[in-house]
């Protein structure tokens, strides 16, 4: 009996139960918000956040949103700069700072560079040299001709992502002369056969030579057009013309023939291509005018 | 970004200077500092020294010679520069062997060698000829005698 009681009494229980949950389907469901009222703020866009987009995020289009500020994300970490990103034009006048140190040679030179991508850099130098030299303790005179030379090559900016204005780069060049050059003032003795007086001049010299050049290379600007640029040059012959009364000591544009290391220091002329086709910078100066001048660098943040 | 390759920049000039500095101090001349011939004692191909010889130049002032009563296995015999034509006499200082003596022609070639060794006289010997008391022959490998510190004259030895 008592067992019949108990057995009763849990069935009432589950049946109850039962009918509890059923009539608290039909019931509407209790909703909850992630706002508390102490904390009820607005999501606001970070400043710069294209109009577009702020635009597509109310209308509720937030995919769309999505997708151009991811976009603008992937161009912010791979910029892309245009086939013809810039022309420089640049003076070379590191052999005449050099001179002040006692160098006894000089070469002027222009060049002009075109920036592809802002990381190709084709590269083309007209210039002149001049040497004159009397070694001490020498016994003559080298007098090398105002003489032309010609480079081309190309560099490669390892900064290709970041602002045109700041390059590290490495290059490589193709330098050709055609020069005439004078020994004067040559006086030789010979001791033992008693002649001290013998005496010499190789005027009227002419050569010819084909170098190759690696480089590496700094530039950095100055204002939005110059800049500063410096370049270490490790060069080798490639081919020289020869002469029957001796080889020169100065080539122009190569430096002293023994020398394997030169030294330039340029002033650049910067003329922006395409400008309007850049990618937006860091400090948003030379922003694309298509595009926001600042990128959305964070997701909208809440503000009271 | 802009400071730290400005940084860069002054460092590498500061590296630049001194490794041009560092350069321009350590050209020497590798060679001498005129064209002038090594000659070398042989026998059966062989490198002989040669005791208490002594060798001269024919009119050579005051009758000073290159090497006097020395032993020696090579020596340098300058050859006149206002003439195209010297002779060395090699006196072996033993009685009863007769002295040799090497007439050498030539042309003289003004050349610049470079700016570390100058410019210089190099020779193109046209012809030579010698005495056989005790030398066997004489060869001239290279007929360009410039500054390199080379044996350009062999001279064979019975």
């Amino acid at each position: 009996m008592k067992h019949l009681a108990t057995i009763f009494c849990v069935a009432s229980l589950m049946v109850a139960l039962s009918c509890s949950t059923v009539m608290g389907q039909d019931q509407p469901q209790r909703k909850v918000t992630p706002v508390k009222p102490s904390t009820n703020t607005v999501l606001t866009p970070p400043k710069g956040t294209d109009e577009k987009i702020i635009q597509q995020y109310l209308t509720g289009d937030t995919a769309q949103a999505r997708a151009q500020e991811r976009k603008d994300s992937l161009a912010r970490i791979y910029p892309h700069y245009p086939k013809l990103t810039e022309l420089w034009l640049g003076v070379n006048f590191g052999d005449a700072l050099l001179m002040a140190f006692g160098q006894k040679y000089s070469s002027f030179d222009v060049h002009a560079t075109l920036n592809m991508w802002n990381r190709f850099q084709p590269h083309f130098v007209l210039g002149f040299g001049r040497a004159k030299e009397t070694p001490d303790d020498m016994n003559f005179t080298y007098t090398g001709k105002l003489s032309p030379y010609f480079k081309l090559g190309a560099n490669y900016n390892f900064l290709y992502k970041k602002d045109p204005q700041y390059q590290l780069y490495a290059g490589v060049r193709l330098g050709f002369s055609t020069f005439k050059y004078d020994i004067d003032n040559v006086t030789i003795s010979n001791p033992y056969w008693g002649e001290y007086e013998s005496s010499f001049q190789l005027k009227g010299l002419s050569s010819s030579a084909l170098w190759g050049e690696f480089l590496l290379g700094l530039k950095v600007g100055l204002t939005t057009q110059w800049a500063l640029g410096w370049e270490a040059k490790f060069h080798g012959m490639f081919k020289e013309s020869k002469n029957a009364s001796g080889k020169p000591w100065y080539i122009p544009g190569y430096g002293s023939r023994n020398g394997k290391w030169a030294f330039g220091i340029s002033l650049y002329y910067t003329i922006p291509l395409n400008r309007d086709r850049w990618p937006v910078t860091d400090d948003g100066k030379k922003g694309n005018r298509n595009t926001p001048t600042e990128a959305p660098s964070r997701a909208p943040v809440p503000v009271k | 970004m802009a400071k730290a390759l400005k940084n860069i920049a002054f460092t590498s000039l500061v590296a630049c200077a001194m490794l041009l500095v560092g350069i321009s101090c350590n050209d020497n001349c590798m060679g001498n500092s005129s064209g002038i011939p090594l000659a070398a004692f042989y026998q059966d191909e062989n490198l002989v020294s040669l005791n208490n010889i002594t060798v001269y130049g024919v009119g050579a002032p005051n009758d000073s010679a290159v090497v006097r009563n020395a032993t020696v296995t090579q020596v340098y015999l300058p050859f006149r520069i206002t003439e195209p034509e010297c002779q060395y006499v090699f006196d072996y200082n033993v009685d009863g062997l007769e002295n040799d003596t090497i007439t050498f022609n030539y042309d003289i070639i003004p050349y610049f060698e470079s700016r570390e060794c100058g410019a210089m006289y190099n020779f193109d010997i046209k012809e030579y000829s010698y005495t056989q008391h005790s030398i066997d022959s004489v060869a001239v490998p290279s007929t360009r005698i410039t500054n390199s510190d080379v044996v350009t004259i062999k001279i064979f030895m019975q």
